[in-house]
């Protein structure tokens, strides 16, 4: 193998190499870009969960109140005890879990949204203090709230104001804007765990639906292993029984609906097509480039080369095209990619989740997270991809293997 | 026939395509150091035989012997190789590679070979500065005029210090000025170098200087 020899035909044969090169080049990008939608579908599903640290969320549904005074529990979210909690702890392949209390509370003059959050715990709400925008956070074990900028702003109240909710008092120390936040596990009042739950234990109305204890909870946020999600949310639910709400990236992505978002079958199909008709392009142009340099071939074997060395030549010039059209590939595909970056996706928040009452202003409205689609080409996607155009090229470089052994100087140096 | 100082040896040669015989029971021998050309007119079957004797083609029948090796009994790949040491050749269009310059069209039977791109590229130079293209070695064939490209692959065929070298019609896509300074190189070059040449050749002009002729009619050799 030559490589000046080689530099020289892929440059003076420029129109033979742009057509090779672009051929495979066009088949490597569509590849890229189908597996990097198909992934930024899969990651934007994942972005709901991801923004209260979870992979997975659970609730139960059960009864509505009869009477919607007091503290209540949304019908979508009812007790999970202490016992089923700790089961659900001990499933092999969770990581991690916060818990969280969900309430309606109907004050003689006001409705609150009121959310019990672990205030230390990485998994769940806890997260939210990322969106405090006045005041701060939870001072450790006291009885404090934050509310929500719009319910405040609506309602008067102000940072250092002492709000009065199911009876009990609570210093206003932060602020919170969540307006950007996932749609799941937000209120307008946020309460430490253990206050929320007192709230809900002292319920009359709420135990006649849903007797709960002290330490029982609503709602649970789980971290898992990534390869165990699923088996994990079959685990929760044969806790907790088969009409468990157990959100996972998987049903958010069911919900998106989006074709690549379906199926990873229609992403295998779509990159093998875009992949064969990338090699049936590569294909004929070299071997159009070898039926066309016969004679060059001839004179090659006439002049001492032997069969390895005019395959290694043509194989070296193929491999090269391929690696180039790979580079261009990813060009092209890095391009798509920035451009589809810019689309926004909406992602169905399913009504179970949604934490305001159906029946208050725009609580039956359907929610979504909307969200930039989140494409980009990991590296290790752009690695497979060089190394496959590479492959293409060689591949394509030794199938010719026998289309060069079959040329005779003899034949094609017989002149004239 | 078969001698110490012949350098090529043909014996009882045959080739047959189908139903047709080209070449038909051709027995020869050339001495180290002689300029044989070889006429006859057109489809008379003399590329053919050059093929036979060169180690470009098998023979259906027969023989080759080449520098003492035997030629016609030799895998594709070994006959490369044999070529590569042993045989340069002078085509009637040149066969010049058409993306390389003028040195790496002479360097092109040494890109297989181990050796340095400088001395691939000295050598070359040498050789292009004896056929006086020493100002064109960068250029591309299709820059260079009929007489210069035939320069160049005389140039090429001795590149590998060949024991015999085979023109096929070297003048015959040249004009007759042109014609007469490549013969002049040939002739000079067996003369000044003693190199063996084998000539085939359709024009009895050519073969003034030749040492000897031989005819072939029908794939036959007449004297």
């Amino acid at each position: 193998m030559n490589l000046r020899y080689v530099f020289k035909e892929l440059t003076h044969q420029k129109r033979r190499t742009v057509i090779s090169v672009l051929g495979l080049s066009i088949g490597i990008a569509l590849f890229v870009i189908l597996n990097a939608l198909s992934m930024a579908y899969h990651e934007a599903a994942r972005a709901p969960l991801k923004e209260v640290g979870a992979d997975i969320t659970v609730q139960r549904p059960g009864n509505v109140p009869q009477e919607l005074a007091g503290a209540v529990f949304p019908c979508s979210a009812v007790t999970i005890d202490e016992d089923e909690t700790e089961d659900i702890k001990a499933i092999p392949g969770i990581r991690g879990m916060g818990r969280a209390v969900l309430l309606w509370i109907f004050d003689p003059n006001r409705a609150w949204i009121v959310l019990g959050i672990e205030q230390d715990n990485p998994i769940g709400p806890s997260l939210l203090k990322n969106f405090l925008n006045e005041g701060r956070y939870f001072a450790t074990g006291k009885p404090e709230a934050l509310v929500e900028t719009a319910y405040a702003r609506q309602f008067g109240i102000r940072l250092g104001d002492q709000i009065n909710v199911a009876g009990r008092s609570y210093p206003v120390v932060g602020l919170i804007d969540a307006s950007h936040a996932s749609k799941i596990a937000v209120a307008n009042l946020y309460l430490p765990l253990a206050e929320a739950q007192s709230i809900a234990a002292a319920s009359k109305n709420l135990q006649t639906v849903s007797p709960f204890a002290g330490d029982d909870v609503n709602l649970l946020f789980i971290r898992a292993d990534q390869d165990r999600i699923t088996t994990v949310a079959a685990s929760v639910k044969a806790i907790l029984g088969e009409k468990a709400t157990v959100a996972t990236p998987e049903s958010f992505l069911k919900l998106l609906g989006s074709l690549f978002a379906l199926s990873d079958k229609f992403t295998l199909a779509a990159s093998l097509i875009a992949l064969i008709m990338a090699i049936l392009i590569a294909f004929k142009t070299m071997a159009g480039n070898v039926t066309e340099r016969a004679r060059e071939i001839g004179v090659m074997k006439a002049v001492g080369w032997t069969q390895r060395n005019v395959k290694m030549q043509f194989l070296a010039e193929s491999v090269i095209q391929g690696f180039i059209a790979g580079l261009l590939g990813l060009l092209i595909a890095q391009a798509a990619a920035f451009a589809l970056g810019f689309m926004t996706v909406d992602i169905p928040i399913p009504w179970e989740m949604s934490p305001t009452p159906h029946f208050l202003p725009g609580g039956g409205d359907p929610l979504f997270k909307t969200l930039r689609l989140p494409a980009h080409i990991p590296w290790s996607l752009a690695a497979f991809a060089l190394l496959l155009s590479v492959i293409i090229g060689g591949l394509t470089g030794a199938l010719l293997s026998g289309h060069i052994s079959k040329i005779k100087p003899s034949e094609v140096l017989r002149h004239e | 026939m078969n001698n110490k100082s012949d350098i090529l040896v043909g014996i009882d040669l045959a080739k047959t395509y189908g139903e047709l015989a080209v070449v038909k029971g051709v027995s020869l021998a050339v001495r180290k150091g002689e300029f044989i050309s070889l006429v006859g007119k057109s489809g008379c079957g003399k590329t053919t035989l050059l093929s036979l004797l060169s180690g470009l083609e098998h023979p259906t029948h027969g023989q080759a012997f080449l520098n003492g090796k035997e030629i016609t009994a030799t895998s594709e790949d070994e006959l490369a190789l044999f070529r590569r040491e042993n045989v340069g050749f002078v085509f009637q269009s040149f066969n010049l590679i058409p993306t390389l310059s003028a040195w790496e069209n002479v360097a092109l039977p040494l890109f297989p070979i181990k050796m340095s791109e400088a001395e691939r590229r000295r050598r070359a130079t040498e050789l292009l500065d004896q056929m006086e293209l020493a100002h064109r070695l960068e250029h591309l064939p299709a820059t260079l005029s009929g007489g210069e490209k035939q320069r160049v692959a005389i140039a090429r065929a001795l590149v590998n210090h060949p024991k015999i070298v085979f023109a096929d019609e070297p003048t015959g896509n040249l004009d007759k000025a042109t014609g007469d300074a490549i013969m002049a190189i040939l002739n000079e070059l067996h003369r000044k170098q003693g190199m063996t040449m084998l000539m085939v050749t359709h024009e009895p002009e050519l073969t003034k200087t030749a040492d000897r002729v031989l005819r072939m009619q029908d794939g036959e050799l007449l004297s």
